[in-house]
This record gives structure tokens, sequence and C-alpha cells, in this order.
């Protein structure tokens, strides 16, 4: 059997990349995952900081030192951050679907099919909102039958926004082929449409009468489930303009993207990948990790390694458990410190900040586990992503840029 | 200004059962209701329509009254009621000596109280405890609060009844010891109105007392808490009670895909005292467990709490004061033209509409009889309409829109006929968007909260994660007119499901809670949004 040098369980955006460093590096990697991980439900933009005690930031770079001490940015280090980005963008641009910083160190404004707009930092060609901020006439286009996407209040609520001011917009329907129509139709199910010849010749009949007349075209998720950016090409060329994606509910279209391009750099290089198996537990001895257990549908398997990297999520994600005022890590079973009693995990407002929305695994600046005096728990076990604590990605909008910085310097160290 | 002869304080059941009596009597009434319908007690209890097996043995004429009722509405109201039967259930807990008296006082009360062998009722109830010692089946069943309550109301209205929603009554206008008008603030627009009346019905339940001070009064309502959950799963397709004297967390109602457990009952000052507690939801939990010994890996949609409105006759409280109802009408006191009704329990609440209005009938010299329970409140769908229907819903889905809107359903069934209007918008509950956009159209709602009462929508497993962002969408298509933007009607909306999940913050639901976090603040900003949109 082929020895592996490092174990990464889970395969959010943070396992993904941990596997792909290490891989990098030329370590034997293995990636043991339960689902498809965070990807799949997310549009695919990596935001890196929007917001700071509740202002908006215009400036991440500038705001990341102004991040409380335990923030996952500031136990990295600022140069490690950048780095971790930095080399996300190579990745991607060296495999054709390239995510690419705003020029200016501002904040992108993507908007979403709710017509608000939300803080990002690296994004694909179709989330390069600059052509928004720039544009005059808008067109915001549906899909008839859609239920998650309606122009009329895209439209309704982008003007709602002072930086709005003084720009046209319009709304427009287009109408399926009677073949693809359905009573359940998602962005998914158009983007799979449009992977055809077939879709795009229909697409492109449908926008050609729009085309020349407006300065940017917001469009659901629709543009192809390929990392390729070969669809929305096509419908940019018929509207002789940007063609922009909205961040849309889950079923995530610009996730899957990078998801399947992540996966591909994964199998170039050799990494070993393990589905439907949940790891159930750690087997630790002298403060060394010697294995993870998983348990699929038929047995209880031992995966050996001599580094592993844990990036199996919080509470949304399983990797960290909870129950009536106790929480903690779900693999390694570390301690949670939260309080007793249920009622103060949370405060009454939900957009607001609550214990149990920031709570996570203490880790020091090589992301190993520490206990509350600061000791290094498992020498070789890492974290990264949701599972850390100190940071809420709802509220800063920062939590793929966290999983890509915490998940590339944990594979890198590995 | 409007003139009207009856206005009723309270859109609960007992509110709205009032408006449809007179109605049907041909008396002129208007309803106000400082919410929306069902806003307070109505829509907060577990949804059981008793057989009167629970108070049988402590009130034998209110456990008569219950299974009388409980025939009736099976009747008059057969789509707000699933009729699933009920147990009671002796656990190793419970004083099995209390078991021969509750047989004797079921059979008193006219409620048929059957054994049914312990194997016998584990096998229809796979989920209950092992241990369990004896089991009775009973004629109970369960009702949709908010269905009943606007299944009153349509019925009036067919009556020529008024409906004002989102009134909260500011003063009762009174000369010369007579009923003169009643002034209320319409809490969307601010405006004021005054209505022109000679009766004035106070039926606010637990506000009933707040009610009776604008009018001068003194009554005494002692507002009593009671804290319930509700279960993402219906692990019991009967209500289930333990067999005992009547405690706390001694009841599972099912409800369509969910299961409800409650109640607490404990004193408090404020009828509008609704936020429930972690301490309240870990001690129901641990109530539920002799019954259900999984119930702690169940996974919870939220909690909720309301109000009972026990009347403080005699100064007693909590569990012992009285279930049953009392009339008062005030012109004992010095006014004329005015009465309330206090304490009741909501499978009697026609009862109590019936006797009320024909004490007012009475006064105002109308001898038309009580209908209430003989006409049915829903106009059937007409015949043939659920075929046509089958093949544009998913489902069971069909028979649930055609139970939920009645006559109404043909129209929402034509919006369907037109290809756009067939997308389920809340696949939970299977609500189209046809049904969401006809209640949109209703004067009376007012945000996506309104729509929800109405259809069930957002009160499913995701709880309205992805439905509220989708039917908010849809009603901007169809320029419903709602009260407000829609970054800030769906913030509210998630607030009013995270207010329910708060006290139950760990599990599984609190993946899910997270889930919703992550949709409604990371992904579409909604928290940022409502700071930066004008």
């Amino acid at each position: 059997m082929n020895r592996t040098d490092v174990i990464v369980a889970g395969a959010g955006m943070a396992g993904l990349l941990a596997a792909l460093a290490a891989a990098r590096n030329g370590r034997t990697v293995k990636l043991i995952t339960e689902g498809v991980g965070s990807l799949a439900i997310s549009g695919g933009c990596i935001d890196l900081l929007g917001y700071v005690g509740g202002k908006a930031v215009e400036h991440p770079w500038q705001a990341l030192d102004s991040l409380e001490a335990g923030h996952p940015y500031r136990i990295l280090g600022r140069d490690r951050v950048h780095a971790a980005l930095a080399a996300f963008e190579e990745l991607t641009a060296a495999a054709g679907y390239p995510y690419t910083a705003p020029a200016d160190g501002r904040n992108r404004r993507i908007p979403t099919i709710m017509g608000t707009l939300k803080p990002s930092w690296l994004c694909s060609p179709a989330g390069h909102a600059e052509a928004l901020a720039s544009a005059r006439r808008v067109l915001v286009l549906g899909v008839e039958g859609f239920k998650d996407c309606h122009p009329a209040v895209v439209v309704r609520q982008l003007k709602r926004y002072p930086e709005m001011a003084g720009k046209e917009f319009t709304s427009a329907m287009i109408r399926l082929p009677e073949r693809q129509r359905r009573r359940t139709l998602s962005p998914l199910d158009v983007a799979r449409f449009l992977d055809t010849d077939a879709g795009r010749a229909w697409m492109e009949r449908e926008l050609t009468p729009h085309g020349g007349r407006y300065d940017v075209v917001l469009l659901p998720p629709i543009c192809g489930t390929h990392a390729d950016d070969g669809a929305r090409q096509v419908l940019s060329r018929a509207l002789a303009c940007p063609v922009l994606e909205m961040l849309s509910i889950p079923p995530g279209v610009g996730g899957l993207r990078l998801r399947e391009m992540l996966c591909g750099e994964l199998a170039r290089l050799g990494v070993t990948l393990v589905e439907n198996a949940t790891v159930s537990r750690a087997e630790v001895t002298n403060g060394r990790c010697t294995a993870l257990v998983t348990t699929a549908p038929d047995a209880e398997r031992r995966h050996e390694a001599t580094e592993f990297i844990l990036a199996t999520g919080g509470v949304l994600g399983g990797g960290i458990a909870t129950e009536p005022g106790r929480a903690r890590e779900r693999i390694c079973a570390i301690p949670i410190e939260m309080p007793e009693d249920p009622e103060q995990w949370s405060t009454p407002e939900l957009f607001a900040q609550h214990a149990i929305t920031s709570m996570g695994v203490r880790v020091d600046a090589q992301l190993r586990p520490v206990g509350p005096d600061g000791a290094v728990l498992l020498r070789n076990v890492r974290f990264a992503g949701r599972t850390l604590g100190g940071y809420d990605f709802g509220l800063e909008k920062s939590g793929f840029g966290v999983a890509i910085a915490t998940g590339w310097t944990a594979g890198s160290l590995a | 200004m409007k003139e009207t002869t009856v206005v009723i304080i309270g859109g609960g059941a007992t509110g709205a059962g009032i408006l449809r009596d007179l109605s049907m009597r041909g008396v002129r009434a208007i309803l106000l209701e400082q919410g929306g319908l069902a806003h307070g007690t109505s829509s907060r209890f577990h949804g059981l329509l008793h057989s009167g097996g629970r108070y049988a043995v402590g009130d034998n004429e209110a456990a008569r009254e219950c299974i009388e009722e409980n025939t009736i509405l099976r009747r008059v109201g057969r789509e707000c009621v699933e009729e699933t039967e009920g147990f009671f259930v002796l656990t190793p807990q419970d004083d099995p000596a209390y078991v021969d008296g509750w047989v004797e006082a079921c059979d008193r009360a006219g409620i048929r109280a059957e054994q049914v062998d312990v194997a016998e009722a584990r096998r229809l109830e796979p989920n209950l405890a092992p241990d369990i010692l004896a089991v009775y089946r009973v004629p109970d069943a369960c009702v949709d609060g908010f269905r009943l309550v606007w299944h009153n109301a349509c019925s009036a209205r067919r009556y020529g009844g008024e409906l004002l929603t989102y009134h909260r009554v500011t003063g009762i206008e009174q000369q010369g010891g007579r009923i003169r008008g009643v002034t209320a603030r319409n809490m969307i627009s601010g405006e004021d109105v005054r209505i022109a009346c000679d009766v004035v019905i106070n039926a606010a339940g637990s506000w009933a007392g707040q009610v009776a001070q604008l009018a001068g009064l003194d009554v005494r309502v002692s507002p009593d808490r009671g804290t319930l959950i509700a279960f993402n799963h219906r692990f019991t397709s009967r209500v289930i009670n333990r067999l005992h004297k009547s405690s706390d967390g001694d009841i599972f109602v099912p409800h369509g895909s969910i299961t409800i457990l409650g109640t607490t009952s404990s004193a408090t000052d404020r009828p509008d005292s609704t936020t429930p507690t972690s301490a309240e939801v870990l001690r129901l939990l641990e109530l539920g467990r002799p019954l259900f010994p999984h119930i702690g890996s169940y996974r919870i949609l939220r909690a909720f709490a309301g109000t009972r409105p026990l009347y403080d006759a005699g100064g007693a409280g909590g569990r012992s004061a009285s279930r049953g109802f009392h009339i008062v009408d005030h012109e004992e006191e010095g006014l004329a033209g005015m009465a309330s009704i206090f304490g009741g329990k909501l499978t009697t609440y026609r009862l109590m509409a019936e006797k009320l209005c024909d004490h007012v009938c009475a006064r105002l010299g109308v001898s038309a009889p009580c209908r209430t329970a003989e006409e049915p409140m829903l106009e059937p769908a007409p015949a043939g309409l659920l075929k046509r229907a089958a093949g544009l819903f998913p489902m069971q889905g069909a028979e649930l829109a055609a139970h939920r809107l009645g006559a109404s359903f043909g129209k929402v069934v034509e919006m369907m006929e037109e290809d756009r209007e067939r997308q389920i918008i809340c696949e939970c509950e299977m609500v189209s968007r046809a049904e969401i956009e006809f209640v949109a159209g209703d004067p009376a709602t007012h945000s996506l909260h309104d729509v929800r009462l109405r259809t069930r929508m957002g009160m499913g497993t995701c709880q309205g994660t992805f439905c509220s962002l989708r039917a908010i969408g849809a009603l901007e298509e169809c320029a419903a007119h709602l009260a407000l933007s829609p970054t800030e009607d769906v913030r509210q909306f998630a607030q009013e499901r995270w207010k329910g999940l708060r006290p139950a913050l760990w599990g599984t639901q609190a993946r899910e809670v997270m889930l919703s976090r992550a949709v409604y603040a990371a992904t579409m900003n909604l928290d940022g949004a409502i700071h930066e949109q004008d």
C-alpha cells in the first residue's frame, strides 16, 4: 500500500486548498470527504473582508489589521493571507478560469438575486462588478419560470442604493424553449442547457434583440456549469456588453464550476479522493494523531498518515458538534469553550454577533489546536476553514477568504 | 368615519367566530385586530381539538362541552381538522390509581375511551416508549388554528362581515352610560379611524384586560404563559396524552409533517410574553421523554410561546384556573352596549361565540337563531375541480391547497392553468406561486408574515430560507402592495424564525439555522443592505 504523507478531511474550500497546497509541495495526499462541501451551495466568489464591526470595508487589505487578535487573518498574518490568495489567483489562471482581484484595491459590490449588493474580492469574469459600477444602462434579465430570480425585485431593490443613482434600469424576461420548461426550474437547469450547443444557440437568438442597447447585463447564474467561461462569452458577444451573474441561493452554480476546476487539479496532482466517508474519530498517541477512522455504510476503516488537516466545517458543515450548553470539535473531541446556559449562545437579533457564530477551535500560528493555556494539543494536526473560531463569515463576508488562507497555509505547512 | 352595529375587538378564534355568527344572523359587524388574524393565542397553542379527556376528571362540564364542539367542528370545519384520534398513555411514572376514575369520568362526559392493547398501540405508534403500561383511545383530533380563524373570517365576509386587521383600538367612546363608537389606529398607515356603533364586544383574549381598561372598566384577566416545541418530523400519527392529572409537557400533536409538544404553564403579567427560553425548551424535552425516549435527537423546527387568557374570577391561577368561559355584560357596571368574553379554550370557541351572540342579539332584539353549528364554514370546492387541479400540483398539493382555500381554490387553479403560475414556491408545504399571489391580493395581507399565516409558506423544514426569497420576488412581480421593502420584509421574516430557534440552538436545528444565516447574510448580504439601501 502506498504511504500517505498528508490526510485532509473535508472537501469544502479549505479542504480542497489544503490538499492542493500539500500535493504541490510533493506530498502524497489523501482527501476524505463526506459530501460535496461548501462550494456546492456557494456563488463561487471569494469574499475577503466586507465588514468589520458592522462597518462596510472599502479596502479590505487595509482593514485586516483592525480585526481582533484571535481572527484567523491575524493569526496567519497579512503575508500568509496574501500569499494564499495570490496562489489561488495563479492556480485558477493556469487552469483557464482566472479569478482576479479588483484593480483598484476596493471590494467589488456584486449584485444578488435579491437586488442587494454583496462585497467580494476575487471573482471569475462573471463577477467583475466593476462593469455594473461604471454602467449607465443596465438590463436585468430573468428566465420565465424561474422561482429564484425575479428581475422586477432586483431593479426595485438596486435603485434603493445611492451608488446606483443615475443609472437606467430595464428588466426583461426570456423564455426557454418548450422542451426545457418544467415546474421546478433552477439556474442549474438552465446552466446545464447552456453547456450544450443547442442551448447556446437558443440563448444567442433570445438575446440578440437586446444587443448593443445596454452597458451591462445582469443574469441569474446560468452561464454553464463548466469552469471555462465559454457560455458567458457567447452571451456577452450577443449582447455586445459585459454579462454579470447575480449571486443566488443554492444550488450554487458558480461554486460548482470552481469545484469542478479544483477537483480537476487534485486529480492531475494525483490526490487520492475518498468520497462518502464520514471521519468519526482520530487515533492519538503521545500528542500525535496516527490515523483517522472513517465509517462508511459497509465498514470502519483506518487511514494512517504523518500529517493531518481537518477542514470539516463549523456547526453547518458538521465539524463542530453541539448539545445544550456544550460544543466540541467532532473528530478530535476538542472542547470549545461556550457558556453553559444555551441562552447565552446567541443574542436576540439574527444579524448581530453571537457566541455560536464565531466559536471554534483555537489554534497557534501553525494552525495546530491549542488548549486554554495556549499549549499545543496535537502536534501533527492542523485546522482550516470554519472549524476555526474567532470570525463570523456571515457578518464579515470573509468565508472563502479565510478558507483559502487557512487551507492553503495548512497544506503548505503539512 | 365608518358606522356599524357591532364592533368586535380581537381577531382570534373567538372574535372571528363571533363575527361569523353575527354576520350569519344578519347583524352588521366589524372586527378589529391589532395584528394579523390569529396573531395572539389562537396561533400559539398545540393545535389539539380536545376530545375532553384531558378535563374529564378536573372539570367534567368543560369535558362535555369539548366532546360536543369537537363533534360539531369535524363537520362544519372539516378542512381545518385532521381526524387522527388520540391515545392516553400510562407510563411507569404515572399513578395507576388514576386510571379507573378517569375512565369513569370520560364515560360521564360522553367521551368514548376504549382500552387498546399495549402491543397493538406500539405497533400503531412505534416511537412510543417500550415500557408504557396502558393505552386508551379517545376521539381527539388536530386543528389548524390559523386556518380555523381564517375560514371563520371568510365565511363571515360572505355574509357581509368586515375585517380590519392591523388596527389597534385606541379608545372606546361612551356617552351617558352607552357605547357610541370605537377609535382605532391603522398600524400600517398610521391613520386613525373612528367607527360609530351600538355594541362593543371585547374578545381580545389575553389582551381583554387592557381593552376593558380603555372603557374604564376593571376586569381581571391573568395571562398564563405556555411554551411549545414544533419538531421537524411527524413521529406520531395520533395525538398522544399522558394519562395522569393534567400537567406540563404531556401532549404531543401531529400536524402535517411536523409534531408539536406542549405546554408549560407559568403566570405572566404581559399578554405579549411570547419569547420562549432555553430553560423551557429543555424542560419540555425532559417531560416528553417518558412517552418518546428518543425525543432529544429529533430536530426542533422552532419553539414558540403563547398566553392563555385565564379569567381570574377568584384568584385561582395556572392549571387550576377554569378553562371554562365567562360572559360579562358591562351594563351592570354602568356601561350599556359593552360585553366581554373571558377565558375558554380553542376547542369551544364556537360555543363561546354562540352564547355571546345569543346574549347580544337578545339585547338588539334580533331573533335569528345561531346557525354556526349547522352550516360548514367553507363553500366546498366545485366537483371536478380537484381532478382538474391534480395535474397542476405535485402529489397531494392539490388537496392541501383546496383545504386551505375552499371555493377560492378555483381561482388559484385557473391561475395555475396559465403556465407561468405553476411553480411551487414553498416546497415543504407545497404552496404554489398562484396561491401566494392570490393571498397577496387580499387587503388583509401586508407582509410575507401574513402570507405565511394564510398559506403555511415557510412553516416547514427550510423555515423560509429558500421560499421567503422566492416569494418576495414573485410578489414584487405581480405588484402586490406590501407595507415593507423587500429587504426589510425578508429580514423580519428571518428574524421571526430566529426568535423561534434561538432557545434551541444546538444539534441539528443549529445546523439548519446556520444555513439560513449563511444564505441571508453571507450570500445575500441582507444585513449590510438594510443599512445601505434608502
